[in-house]
């Protein structure tokens, strides 16, 4: 074996998803007829919980030419749309010196923490507990129609 | 997180291969020989992204099968140092706490990483796990593996494989990940959130 090139480029989460979901991981609910290992399954499942599962093409593309305006390096930009900030906090960590970097400018950081929450689509475990929200609402409205009809 | 890697690899078709296209065979060994291992500095094979070319086809002398040279590209996991990835609780101990991506196992978080102050205390319900807690603002924050834990890469390690090992030592694991909670935004989602 010869490595040639160690790095021949980086792809975020939702590319390797794609990619597995190219080839036909998800549509099988087996497991067994399509072409994929057991150990590429557990790669699926655990992105299939991570911000990935309901990014696009364009909607990264769209990201990235936000990211323009801001000196970012290209590792953080990786790591945003990997972990999907939804807060100034949870983007400390990502980028490096933060405080030299960024510490004046608190405004525009948390501009861009917007965008990112209005541009990237939220990940699984938000998404459940904003239906959940919705369905407790829902179960509100149902007794009352259970309550006319019984005063019917 | 994830990147390529091109390779090239010089490797033997056993002939019962041969009723299978070329490609889809080469594939198929190329899978078993990379995917879900560990390569030295480089990383976990993922998957093979796609074979770029393949030459030769020879068979050498008592022989009874053709080698070929194979140029591919694979996806490995390789973190970075610095980069904050999102895992699942696997065990703690008073030593610090085990982490798991579900593909990935080896990450560790070691007490010295952990958020400060914090302390680790017997759990409840599981006798040989403790529960690490972590005091900010008078207030108790523990990690109990309900939540998704978000940590930063502090180093990745390769170590070589051991020539003699205990009976009771932990098996060996030939990517360590060693990861660090001692940031504002690192731990626990349900912390910052």
């Amino acid at each position: 074996m010869k490595i040639l090139e160690a790095n021949a480029g980086a792809l975020t989460n939702f590319e390797v998803l794609d990619f597995l979901r190219s080839r036909g991981a998800g549509r099988d609910p087996t497991r067994v007829i399509v072409p994929i290992l057991p150990s590429e399954f557990k790669v699926y499942d655990y992105l299939e919980q991570t911000a990935a599962c309901n990014q696009t093409r364009q909607v990264i593309d769209e990201f990235l030419g936000k990211c323009k305006s801001i000196d970012l390096a290209k590792a953080e930009i990786l790591n945003i749309i990997n972990i999907r900030p939804s807060s100034l906090v949870e983007l400390y960590p990502i980028i490096e010196e933060y405080d030299t970097r960024f510490g004046e400018a608190a405004e525009t950081m948390e501009e861009f923490v917007e965008t990112v929450v209005q541009l990237l689509p939220p990940p699984p475990n938000q998404m459940q507990s904003e239906e959940e929200e919705g369905t407790s609402t829902d179960q509100k409205e149902a007794p009352d129609e259970e309550k006319t009809e019984a005063a019917e | 997180m994830f990147y390529l890697s091109e390779i090239e690899h010089t490797l033997r078709l056993p002939p019962h291969l041969l009723n299978l296209p070329l490609n889809e065979a080469i594939k198929g060994e190329l899978e078993g020989l990379f995917v879900d291992k560990v390569i030295a500095n480089l990383g976990l094979g993922i998957s093979i992204y796609d074979i770029r070319s393949i030459d030769g086809g020879f068979i050498y002398p008592s022989e009874g099968a053709s080698t070929y040279t194979v140029k591919f590209r694979l996806v490995v996991f390789r973190p970075f140092v610095g980069e904050v990835i999102t895992a699942r609780l696997k065990g703690s101990n008073a030593e610090g706490l085990h982490l798991s991506l579900g593909f990935f196992d080896d990450i560790y978080v070691p007490a010295p990483l952990m958020p400060v102050p914090s302390r680790s205390e017997p759990d409840p319900d599981n006798k040989n796990q403790v529960r690490w807690i972590w005091k900010f603002d008078e207030q108790d924050y523990p990690i109990d593996g309900v939540d998704e834990i978000r940590f930063q890469v502090h180093n990745v390690s390769y170590p070589s494989i051991p020539l003699e090992q205990d009976r009771d030592s932990k098996p060996f694991a030939p990517m360590v990940i060693k990861g660090s909670l001692d940031a504002d935004g690192l731990g626990p989602i349900s912390w910052w959130i």
